[in-house]
């Protein structure tokens, strides 16, 4: 396929994206996830119709880093806020603990099974095992969007679902900030990993701080993209130069907007709707990147993270069934709705790809790619029947029928 | 573009915006002065960052010195370019090429929507006195300019008279040609309303066409003078014709589209522009249609027989706020100041004499027109500025004939880098100073708001 063609193909996903940005639209069409563009890409591309060839894939690698690291600043200026209300300072604490945790027992058994079922050196091992844990960390938020918009959900349940989920984004970006800086063809040859992961941080605060000074006391949208597009482009240039991790360098950059920016919230209203149009684009790209054509004992892997996180995220549900009071009763139900993932995980799964190809990047891409369609099968159903249980939203109420009572984010 | 700063700003603001500046030139210096052996594909995102931050904080801080802010993007680019700090590359200046595209894309439709009729009607005379005298007059005289100091020129030496004859017609219509995206850019950061503004417009745009049709006559004349043998063909004007006909044709079918569309969607602009940007150029290219005029006559178009050009105009806004400083300062970036500097005494008087003939020219053609004074005085203002079209034409000549056809090009890169420079500053003065920028601040934005540290 042509270049320009392709261009104009991925706008096209693009415009659809932003039509179903809309609120009203969500509750009608598509998945979560937008796992439906993961696999057309994974058909386009090289493993089955060949549409999309590698040589086309390879073309495409900037607007992928670019459109990754849009989505980690998204995930970044809105991380503070749902909707409009502040996420409570401990839903964030638990949100990055039950991310951890998760991130932990997936890293540990991949780590264990590639040690003694794999064939790859003890670098890869760890590099296997850490990015399969990070990527199996985040819970997408815009799964419990999904549900609350399409059922109108309301309740203290649908608030820590959507905090906890909001909140896994921290863990995951400054976890690959860190793999990054450990992998082996890092710049800056002086630096230690610490300090790596520092000036990964440290760029993108200086640039979000940077991005908020200019923003000024006047908040005028039009003027503003320029700012938000030049900081963000810069940083994920000079991080990805580096050799370090653009998303976690946008991540930071957005965050701080949030924190010292007094216009965090318009500056949210005027990203999230991009999120979408750049999303639909950058899973078709990811679903194109996915090789499945992988030795058994990594496919064996790759089943064995997804499992494990399965019953870690199940095991997190029941915990919090006993220690917190709202999710009293529908543990299980809400462990399996934490199942969710998609924009981040991907991202970061991409993003690893890019900074290190080969064959475990492979494996991480498809771990993620697995979580995403299984959390899309999984994550919303289990949702759903927790906020019935808890009643926080009617068993028999529609998508037509019923209200949305979180404010659509678009 | 940018607007022009209409809030008043604070010396805190000013501080602030200066510190972002450094550190924006900070950030990409240390990072290449770290890792100066690694050129990863991303160059290019890096580039487009740096040059749209920086660009967009020079503007705003050369704003105090009164120069426009096309300017600042432009002086950006020459520092963060390959010549200075070499911070963006040739080849990352290079990969840029695709911004190039769609912002032309995007002046050409901004421009052509931007023209109405009515207002054609009203500076119709003047027009056509204008585009007469200044084809005329500034091309027999700048080559005469041009035979007369070619004994300075390395590329001439040794050539016959009839050939220097050639040589200087060429360069003749490359002094005629001007540049449509300086025009849109100071316009659109001022908002200039007035007759220098409607004229100024009117003109660059319609020269666009007789350029292209002057360059066919003169690449048919002077072939025979240099080539010394041969005689003149018409072909070369039949498939101009074609051209010329078909770019309007596809213009006006493209402009309907758009005018539906805007009228029963009228949504994702933003999307739309950019396929058009990308996607139709590389197609207009493809099937021989001239890009600039097609999406011209779109704009029109869309302005003119329908109701949507303030729709249309105010998405290009919108994008053009972002497009524009990375096309301008990938421009300062691109411009060869090493060629500059060995060129510059002959460059500085072929750019005096075009100058000086378009004043003239200008005068003359006013006089005729029976244009108001403000016209009279001020009509010449715009008309300085070169860009990428001149260097079009360059490519074209120097392809046309190769054995000068490299040195034409480095000297016409030397001249149009000043035209480009001095160009957009003497335009801002004249609609200052003719009094169409003064319409009142609510109509005039700044590219930045003040910072958030000054009250």
């Amino acid at each position: 396929m042509n270049a320009i063609a392709f261009l104009l193909g991925l706008l096209v996903l693009s415009y659809l994206g932003s039509i179903l940005v809309g609120g009203r639209t969500i509750r009608g069409f598509g998945l979560a996830s937008g796992a439906e563009y993961l696999v057309l890409g994974f058909v386009l591309g090289p493993q089955v119709l060949s549409v999309v060839g590698h040589s086309l894939v390879e073309a495409f690698q900037p607007v992928v880093v670019v459109g990754v690291s849009w989505l980690g600043l998204v995930l970044g200026v809105s991380y503070l806020r749902v909707a409009e209300r502040r996420v409570p300072v401990p839903h964030i604490a638990l949100g990055i603990a039950l991310s951890a945790l998760v991130s932990g027992c997936v890293s540990a058994t991949v780590f264990f099974g590639a040690t003694y079922f794999s064939p790859l050196p003890r670098i890869e091992v760890i590099a296997f095992a850490a990015t399969a844990g990070i990527v199996c960390s985040e819970t997408t938020r815009h799964s419990v969007r999904w549900i609350v918009e399409r059922y109108g959900a309301k309740g203290p349940l649908a608030d820590l679902a959507a905090d906890t989920a909001r909140a896994s984004a921290l863990f995951p970006a400054l976890a690959l900030a860190v793999v990054c800086a450990w992998l082996p063809g890092a710049a800056l040859p002086t630096f230690s990993v610490i300090e790596r992961v520092l000036v990964s941080i440290g760029l993108g605060m200086v640039l979000g701080g940077t991005a908020a000074l200019l923003l000024g006391r006047e908040f005028r949208r039009d003027e503003s993209w320029g700012i938000l597009l030049g900081t963000s482009l810069l940083g994920t240039g000079a991080a990805t130069r580096l050799n370090l991790s653009p998303i976690s360098t946008t991540f930071a950059m957005g965050l701080t907007l949030a924190l010292v920016s007094r216009h965090s919230v318009d500056i949210k209203a005027m990203v999230t709707p991009t999120e979408k149009p750049v999303l639909l684009p950058v899973l078709l790209l990811a679903g194109a990147y996915v090789n499945v054509k992988l030795p058994m004992p990594l496919l064996v892997l790759v089943a064995t993270a997804v499992v494990v996180k399965i019953l870690a995220r199940v095991f997190c549900g029941a915990l919090l069934s006993v220690t917190t009071k709202s999710v009293r009763g529908v543990g299980l139900e809400f462990g399996g709705s934490m199942l969710s993932c998609g924009a981040l995980g991907l991202a970061i799964a991409l993003s690893f790809a890019l900074r290190h190809p080969g064959v475990v990047a492979d494996t991480v891409l498809l771990v993620a790619s697995v979580g995403v369609l299984l959390g899309e099968w999984l994550g919303p159903a289990s949702l759903r029947r927790a906020l019935a249980r808890t009643g926080e939203i009617k068993p028999e109420a529609s998508a037509e029928d019923s209200q949305p009572t979180l404010p659509s984010e678009a | 573009m940018s607007g022009h700063g209409g809030t008043k700003k604070t010396t805190g603001t000013r501080a602030i915006q200066a510190a972002a500046l450094l550190v924006t030139f900070g950030v990409l210096y240390g990072v290449t002065r770290l890792t100066p052996e690694l050129e990863t594909h991303l160059g290019t995102v890096t580039a487009v960052g740096f040059l749209l931050l920086a660009g967009t904080l020079m503007s705003e801080l050369l704003e105090t010195i009164g120069l426009p802010h096309l300017s600042g993007y432009l002086l950006a680019g020459i520092i963060g370019g390959p010549h200075i700090l070499h911070l963006v590359d040739h080849h990352t200046v290079t990969e840029l090429s695709p911004v190039n595209t769609l912002a032309l894309s995007l002046i050409a439709l901004a421009g052509g929507a931007e023209l109405r009729i009515d207002t054609l009607r009203s500076v119709a005379r003047g027009l056509a006195w204008a585009t007469l005298v200044q084809s005329t007059f500034v091309l027999v005289c700048v080559a005469g300019v041009f035979l007369a100091v070619s004994r300075f020129i390395p590329f001439t030496q040794g050539l016959e008279l009839k050939s220097l004859i050639g040589v200087s017609l060429l360069w003749g219509v490359l002094a005629v040609s001007r540049s449509p995206s300086a025009c849109m850019g100071i316009l659109a950061q001022t908002r200039a309303k007035g007759p220098v503004a409607t004229f100024s417009l009117a003109f660059i745009m319609l020269s666009d066409v007789v350029v292209v049709i002057l360059l066919a006559t003169m690449l048919m004349l002077a072939r025979p003078l240099i080539t010394g043998s041969g005689g003149i063909s018409l072909e070369d004007f039949s498939v101009l014709g074609h051209e010329l006909l078909g770019s309007i044709a596809v213009g006006v079918t493209l402009g309907l589209g758009l005018a539906v569309y805007l009228r029963l969607v009228g949504h994702q602009l933003l999307l739309v522009l950019l396929a058009i940007g990308f996607g139709l150029s590389d197609t207009f290219a493809y099937i021989h249609v001239d890009s600039l005029l097609a999406f011209l006559a779109a704009g029109f178009v869309v302005t003119n027989l329908s109701d949507q050009g303030p729709k249309l105009l105010h998405s290009i806004e919108q994008t053009g706020s972002v497009v524009f400083v990375v096309f301008f300062a990938t421009a300062g970036a691109h411009l060869d100041l090493p060629l500059l500097r060995k060129l510059w005494p002959v460059a500085v008087a072929l750019c005096a004499s075009r100058a000086l003939f378009t004043v003239f020219a200008s005068r003359i053609s006013g006089r005729l027109a029976e244009d108001p004074p403000v016209l009279l005085r001020w009509g010449w203002s715009s008309l300085v500025s070169q860009a990428g079209l001149a260097l079009g034409l360059s490519v074209v000549i120097a392809k046309a004939f190769p054995t000068f056809g490299e040195g034409f090009r480095a000297l016409a890169i030397a001249a149009v880098a000043l035209n480009e420079m001095i160009g957009p500053i003497l335009f801002k003065f004249a609609l200052d100073r003719a009094g169409e920028t003064d319409h009142g601040a609510p109509e005039i934005r700044p590219s930045l708001p003040p910072a958030a540290a000054t009250k």
